[in-house]
């Protein structure tokens, strides 16, 4: 083996390495998303009534619009394992928790609707108060 | 004919010009809530739907077209030659959007209007949503492509429309349009106007996923037609494919037959023909900001 094969399959070795390097960072998750602290809600929003508690055909609706919004981070199930999920700093939450039933549904519409930091407000992209309270609605089925 | 073709022109803008008293009527008008998303993109492959974000939303649209669908030498078309238009879009009210885009094809430079005239009712009172959408092209290449006698209005080139849609049931939404198109300057066998129709529709499938299709027909009509027989008339266009509409994007992927993108010159210089297996792979990608 001459000088020139063996310093180009130096060359070949080493960019190996790091391309195999570089794909198995890929697979890397980063371990440190923190938990969102407590929400500050505003009584006018805790205190609010869900006009549309118990309409279970707006059930159907909710889980549409949910799809279309909201399952990319929440996951299928609301258990905060989306696609999207692993890139937010703060993990999306888990709907099925006694901690996020727990809340009134005004506390839930001011976490789904107004949001904070990474949670973007929803008022512009539904518009409409009967699809808002349809999103609640349809959560509340993820016990 | 010339009478015929003014008379038509003005049928056809009639709505755009309707906008200022439609506005005024609404107030008196008992509101009911409009249907949800009987579209959720602005366009359904080749033509445009009655989609308008809501007010004070911008909307970055990219279209794309590859080459003709040949063999796995070309890869279907994606090695092909392509065309492609960026356009922005915004909503100026729910019902009123205004945009611009630029297309590889003749670097078409387009402004377009888009107002939904009306809204399909939840409670049926309105059985229809009519939307008015029109547009203006100016061809930005060289002098030298328009011949002698050059002038700038030889750039322009409009399209109108006149679209209705309903959705059927929460998964159908079909929709029916009139068009007319306008081309300012053409070789001298070729026709300046050109009405046609068009048949869309959207199935969804899932929450997300829709399958999409588009039919549009160029009509042959002997009173508009300058010619008493027509050199290369334009061909049906026909395409098909697959809808993901999420919060803020939409994503069509689909084939089809046109490779334009402006309607008035798929209307009106269309040449492939779908039935002869002249189809290609196309997308669309849209991205949704609210102000």
């Amino acid at each position: 083996m001459n000088m020139k094969t063996r310093s180009i399959n130096k060359i070949i070795g080493i960019a190996a390495v790091l391309f195999f390097a570089m794909a198995f960072m890929a697979f890397i998750t980063p371990q440190d998303q923190k938990k969102g602290g407590p929400w500050e809600i505003p009584s006018k929003y805790a205190k609010m009534e869900n006009p549309y508690a118990g309409d279970t055909d707006l059930i159907k609706i909710g889980k549409m619009l949910y799809s279309k919004h909201c399952k990319s981070c929440h996951g299928n199930k609301g258990l905060g394992d989306g696609p999207k999920a692993k890139q937010l700093e703060t993990f999306p939450g888990n709907f099925a928790t006694e901690t996020f039933q727990g809340g009134t549904d005004g506390e839930i519409y001011y976490k789904s609707i107004i949001g904070r930091d990474e949670m973007p407000n929803y008022e512009k992209k539904i518009t409409d108060d009967e699809d808002r309270w349809a999103i609640i609605n349809y959560l509340r089925t993820l016990k | 004919m010339k009478k015929l073709n003014i008379f038509l022109t003005i049928l056809l803008l009639l709505p755009v010009f309707l906008i200022a008293q439609d506005g005024e009527t609404e107030i008196a008008r008992v509101k009911s809530k409009p249907v949800r998303a009987p579209f959720g993109c602005p366009v359904v492959i080749d033509n445009q739907t009655v989609y308008i974000p809501t007010a004070k939303t911008l909307e970055f649209v990219i279209e794309h077209r590859f080459g003709k669908i040949e063999n796995i030498s070309n890869l279907f078309g994606i090695y092909g030659s392509s065309n492609i238009r960026l356009g922005v879009n915004y909503s100026i009210t729910n019902k009123l959007s205004v945009g611009f885009g630029t297309t590889k094809y003749r670097k078409l430079q387009d402004f377009r209007i888009k107002y939904n005239i009306l809204e399909q009712t939840r409670d049926d009172k309105m059985p229809i949503a009519l939307t008015a959408y029109g547009n203006m092209g100016i061809d930005a290449r060289a002098e030298s492509y328009f011949g002698q006698n050059y002038k700038f209005t030889n750039r322009l080139s409009y399209f109108t429309e006149l679209i209705v849609a309903r959705k059927f049931t929460d998964w159908l939404s079909i929709q029916v349009s009139g068009s007319f198109s306008h081309i300012n300057r053409v070789d001298s066998l070729m026709e300046h106007d050109k009405i046609g129709i068009s048949f869309s529709g959207r199935a969804r499938v899932s929450a997300q996923s829709s399958i999409i299709f588009n039919y549009g027909i160029p009509l042959d009509i002997k009173g508009i037609q300058e010619h008493t027989t027509l050199t290369n008339p334009p061909k049906q266009n026909f395409g098909i494919g697959w809808e993901i509409s999420t919060s803020t994007h939409c994503f069509q992927i689909f084939v089809t037959s046109a490779t334009d993108l402006s309607p008035q010159y798929t209307m009106m210089e269309n040449q492939n023909d779908w039935l002869d297996g002249d189809l290609f792979f196309g997308f669309t990608i849209t991205r949704l900001w609210s102000f």
